[in-house]
Parts: structure tokens; sequence; C-alpha cells
């Protein structure tokens, strides 16, 4: 990885936006290509905060300013991505569960779908599962994220992935799963076509659940 | 009282300092651990210090677990030689409340509901807390953006206790965290909760065959896993 990248990806981790948006800039000055600077720079730093969130050694708030960091880099990155023959994945519906207020991790997935290339639906916290259908009806998305931050509302993504088959919907999305209390297990006993442990890995999962 | 054929031992959150040790008194067992509070804050902690507890304790034992699945901290854990014990509980407020119906109505009356707890007061594992300790680590105006993204959709701060004495203690402390939060729009109220479903437990671990739906008891070998505390009766929000 070159230098610049490497020094991208540690400011993201550290939640330095400034230095970011610097980097950022400076690559596409240096003539790095868009997706170079998004997937050697700044996912690559993603990737280590989800990670040490997991292991207990990087907290909400540092995970917040990584976040910060990731959005406002990826504002300037933005443009200079459209431009490029980076092709559109499709369409993801994103909301957090009935009951579930928190949405820290959600957006951050929408965030990483975003920079991935597929255009995102977010339907925001608190969605009863007639929401999610709704939104399914109108916007026709390839996949459907669910997430959940509590161990009491994580039942609710298993009635709504029921209330998606009764409505008869269900073969036409693919559905992803994440939040802290989630796990594989989880999303394999509610019916869910995959896991994502971090925001990195949802955006991953939904390249692969496109067949990219 | 009841014949006991292997000694009976406690592991419990600090929370529950001053209730379990009341209903599973000293004489009746062989030996109460409180942990610290707050470790549910990091899960993969949480289930590395109760699984370092059970793998320290050599003779075969009734291990009443003082704890829910807590952020899933308690998902995992290996039984080993020993019989485990524990609520069939999301996390302590459940507990506290008496059930885990109660709790699911507590829920579904206000979604966006903070709770408080003596243990979340003391440890500092509350918004107030936690707005001085960014403060001092990343300035005022970082510290309360950082706030707001965390805090910004609740709607209701309940402090629950499950005594009178507990409620009126920590009000002060309580009350000072429900001012801060008042910036968000939250409103605060008081819930007095209940000391049945500890004394349950504490019956239940006397006599383990009077266990029912709202526990759960894992045998020599097993291990607890998040999908007994899930898939209980479908009550769930």
């Amino acid at each position: 990885m070159s230098d610049i990248l490497e020094r991208l990806s540690t400011s993201i981790l550290e939640g330095d936006a400034d230095t970011a948006v610097e980097l950022v800039q400076k690559s596409l000055d240096e003539g790095l290509a868009a997706k170079t600077i998004l997937d050697d720079g700044m996912i690559t730093g993603m990737n280590e905060v989800g990670a040490r969130f997991r292991r207990g050694d990087m907290f909400v708030p540092e995970v917040l300013m990584s976040a910060d960091a990731m959005s406002e880099g990826l504002k300037l990155l933005r443009p200079e991505l459209a431009k490029s023959d980076v092709k559109m994945l499709g369409t993801v519906v994103l909301g957090t569960v009935k009951g579930d207020l928190h949405d820290i991790g959600k957006n951050l997935v929408g965030m990483m779908c975003e920079g991935a290339g597929f255009q995102v639906v977010n339907l925001g916290f608190d969605v009863p599962p007639e929401a999610f259908i709704e939104a399914i009806k109108e916007h026709q998305p390839e996949l459907v994220g669910m997430s959940a931050l509590l161990t009491t509302t994580m039942r609710a993504m298993g009635q709504t992935i029921k209330a998606i088959e009764e409505a008869g919907l269900r073969d036409k999305v693919k559905i992803m799963v994440g939040g802290a209390p989630v796990d594989q297990d989880f999303s394999d006993r509610i019916g869910s076509d995959g896991y994502g442990s971090n925001a990195v890995a949802a955006s991953d999962l939904a390249k692969q659940l496109v067949g990219d | 009282m009841t014949e006991r054929t292997q000694p009976l031992v406690v592991l419990a959150c600090r929370v529950f300092e001053g209730l379990l040790d009341q209903h599973l008194p000293v004489d009746v067992v062989d030996q109460i651990t409180f942990q610290e509070y707050g470790l549910h804050r990091v899960p993969a902690k949480l289930q590395l210090a109760v699984q370092e507890y059970i793998d320290g304790l050599e003779e075969p034992s009734l291990i009443v677990l003082g704890y829910g699945l807590c952020g899933n901290g308690l998902n995992g854990i290996k039984a080993r030689q020993h019989t485990l014990l524990i609520s069939r509980a999301d996390d302590c407020i459940a507990i506290l409340l008496g059930s885990y119906r109660r709790y699911i109505e507590e829920f579904e009356s206000e979604p966006g509901t903070y709770y408080l707890t003596k243990g979340w007061l003391e440890s500092g594992s509350n918004p107030l807390s936690e707005f001085e300790e960014y403060q001092e680590r990343y300035g005022q105006e970082e510290a309360e953006w950082l706030m707001d993204q965390q805090y910004q959709h609740y709607k209701r701060l309940v402090f629950v206790a499950h005594s009178k004495e507990d409620l009126q203690k920590y009000r002060p402390q309580a009350k000072e965290v429900a001012d801060f939060c008042a910036r968000w729009g939250m409103r605060y109220e008081e819930i007095l909760g209940s000391e049945i479903y500890v004394q349950r437990l504490a019956e239940i671990a006397k006599s383990p065959e009077l266990v029912d739906q709202e526990f759960i008891i894992v045998p020599p070998g097993g291990e607890l896993r998040q999908q007994q505390f899930i898939s209980r009766d479908d009550r769930g929000a």
C-alpha cells in the first residue's frame, strides 16, 4: 500500500476527519483512482475499526469519530466515484427494527454500502415490518438490511422476515442482518441470507449477495 | 432444608448485591462472588470473566449465575463438570422488575427508555458520567456531539430498584442524570421493582426440581446458548 493511503487509513482509524479529508484530496491530486482511495485507504481503516470494536479495544465514541472521518472523506470522494466507471450494484433498503432506536451502526452500514456502489434507502429506526414491506414494494431493492442493538429487539428481525414472507416478497429480496447481539447462528435460525459482524463485513456481504 | 448433594456457589453481578445474598445467605451457600458492574459493556470480557470463574472451580457444583444474557456476554458459557442455573432474562432490568413479562410491558409502553440501576449509577455507566468522561478526553464540543449521537432518540429515563430504600438512597444521583438528560426531552420516572425473580432463583437453587420457563438449567457438559434466552414463548416485542 502506498504511504499516502496508509496514512489515510490511519486517519480513519484515529477518527481524524480533517486529516482524512486532506489526504483524500492529496490522493486525488496525485492521480490515484477514486476506487483505490476508497478500498485501500478508507475501507482498510474502517475494517480495523470494526475489528477493534468487537474485541473491546475501541469504544462507541471512537467509532463515531471514525465514522465521521469516513463520512467527510466520502463527501469529497463521491463525485469522483460517480465519474469513474464503478458499476452500480443495486438498491439496499436499510432499517433498525421495530422497538429499537439505535442507528449508529446501521447508518455506518449505509455509508459503506453507498461507497461500495449501492443505492441506499435508509428507513431510519424503530421501523415496523409493514414499513419494510412498503419500501420493498416501492423501491424494489435487491437487498434488505436489518439492524438491532438489543437482545429484546432482535426478535423483531425474525418477525419482520416472517411478515415479508407472508406478503409474498421473500423471493424478491436477499436479507442481511447485523447488530451487537446478532451472530451467524441467529441469522441462520431466522432465515436471513447473511450476517455482517461490522459495517465493512456488511457491505462485503451485500456485494456477495448480489453476485458481485 | 433441602439436603444438598453438591456445593452451591453463586457468581453474580454486583447489581444484585444485597438482594441475592439476602435470599441465598451464606449459611446455605458455600461461596458468593460478586463481579464488578459494567462488564456487559464489552460482552466478550464478561464472557471471559464468567468462564474463568467456572473453570477455576474444581468440585462439581451447582453454580447460580446472577446474570441474564447481558448483551450476549453469557452466550457460549460452558458448564464443564458443573450445573448452571440462570434467569431467562435479557439483562438485569427484567430481573429487577420482577419478571420478563413486566419488562416487555415497560418496553412496549416506551421503547425509547434508558434504564438506570444503582449499579449503573455507582459504576459510572450512565449518560452523565459518560459525558464527563468525554469532556475530559475530547473537549466540550466533541463531547456534546458524541452524546447527541448516542442518546438523542431516547424519550424516557427510568430509575429502577427492587426496594423503596434503594430508590430513596440513589434518587439524588438518578435525578442529576435526569436533569442532564432533559436536554434530549427525556422524562424521568421511577419504578419500584420486585424481589420476586431473585426470590424464585434462590428457591430453585435450593430445589432445582422447581425450575420453570423463567429459568435455564444447563447440565454438566452443556453450554448456555443465546437461543435459550431468545426463544421463550412469543411474548417478545
